[in-house]
């Protein structure tokens, strides 16, 4: 069947949608105080609180960084603190930046470059802090340990010798996993942004 | 008031218009629904946008289109939805019947194409101009021809399969 002959048949098959009533008055209200209510909702409430904790936990360590009197353990204070501020506020921005695409404005082409890209991009940054993430793990245990018991574990305790061979070994498999999880939504979007570039 | 009361219109004189987009942008019963109301959700959004530049069709087709794009894999978000009542669904349903098998073979192959096909092919069987698919979708009118021709030949070769 050519496809024009799909076109006859697609307008007839119109014709009779346009015939089927569906949607009441009351239910086209309902559906448009919706966008009410999202307003509301558009700040994501667990983002929005894990950012809140991030934010808490690194104000805690900056008060009381000069508890952390090793280079080692200002170290690990620092990108720790770095991590609370940094990775929750990019983490938030990529999310706004795909709910923030105007769908009024833009034309299909420029919407859908618009939405591969800003998912490119919130992909990336999720990566991103699924590794550093990792790093995070190892280091907020000295920071944490310091503050909380005063205790210097890179002196005063063992754990080094199975902790550190532990997470390179976790990190390898964590890595891998983090690869396979984003590789599928990845493609998906590069090979969008190619399909508009097609002439 | 007035503004709702021409919205109201507006959406009961196009409901077929978006029926058919979220046929072609969705894969189940439930993420149909969902695009139904976030499209119109997204119409009212932009109601005041529209200044009667363009056609209020092609208006219409730019706003639905757009949703159709951002909501792409998000099919299991799970947002506060307007409940749809029985004699809705019962609607849709009568709807789906209406559709010949013809159309729903077609339907499920157009589903097949990337999301860019998707968007020109509709607007191809709705009986839109190159010039005006080109309006709508930002690409040139060279551009729409030659789409069009790669995606007969595509929806071709699968029928055929």
């Amino acid at each position: 069947m050519e496809l024009d002959e799909l076109r006859s048949e697609w307008q007839e098959m119109s014709n009779e949608i346009k015939k089927q009533k569906i949607l009441t008055d009351k239910l086209i209200i309902d559906m448009t105080q919706e966008r009410f209510n999202n307003r509301l909702k558009s700040i994501s409430i667990p983002e929005t609180i894990g950012t809140v904790v991030c934010f808490g936990v690194a104000i805690l360590i900056l008060l009381n960084f000069s508890k952390l009197n090793t280079w080692y353990l200002q170290l690990s204070g620092i990108f720790s603190i770095l991590f609370y501020i940094v990775l929750p506020i990019l983490s938030l921005k990529t999310i706004y930046g795909m709910k923030r695409i105007n769908i009024s404005q833009g034309n299909y082409r420029e919407t859908l470059e618009q939405f591969a890209k800003n998912k490119m991009q919130f992909i990336q940054v999720q990566k991103w802090s699924y590794y550093l993430s990792f790093i995070l793990v190892i280091v907020c245990l000295p920071v944490a340990s310091k503050l909380m018991n005063g205790t210097d574990i890179f002196l005063e305790s063992a754990v080094w010798l199975w902790y550190i061979p532990f997470g390179f070994v976790f990190l390898y498999f964590f890595s891998k996993w983090v690869f396979k999880k984003y590789k599928g939504a990845s493609n998906s979007a590069e090979r969008l942004l190619k399909d508009i570039e097609i002439s | 008031m007035q503004k709702q009361q021409d919205f109201i219109t507006l959406i009961k004189e196009n409901e077929g218009v978006i029926f058919k987009v979220t046929l072609v942008y969705t894969f189940n019963e439930e993420d149909q629904k969902d695009l139904y109301q976030e499209i119109v959700c997204q119409l009212w959004k932009s109601f005041d946008s529209f200044r009667g530049d363009s056609k209020i069709s092609t208006w219409m087709y730019r706003i639905a289109l757009n949703t159709a794009i951002t909501n792409l894999k998000k099919e299991k978000r799970k947002g506060n939805r307007v409940p749809l009542d029985k004699s809705l669904l019962n609607k849709i349903d009568e709807i789906d019947t209406i559709i010949d098998d013809r159309l729903k073979i077609l339907y499920a192959h157009i589903k097949k194409l990337n999301t860019v096909e998707k968007g020109i092919v509709l607007l191809y069987l709705e009986g839109k101009s190159y010039d005006e698919i080109a309006v709508i979708t930002g690409f040139s009118v060279t551009n729409i021809g030659t789409r069009l021709n790669r995606i007969k030949k595509k929806l071709k070769s699968q029928i055929k399969k």
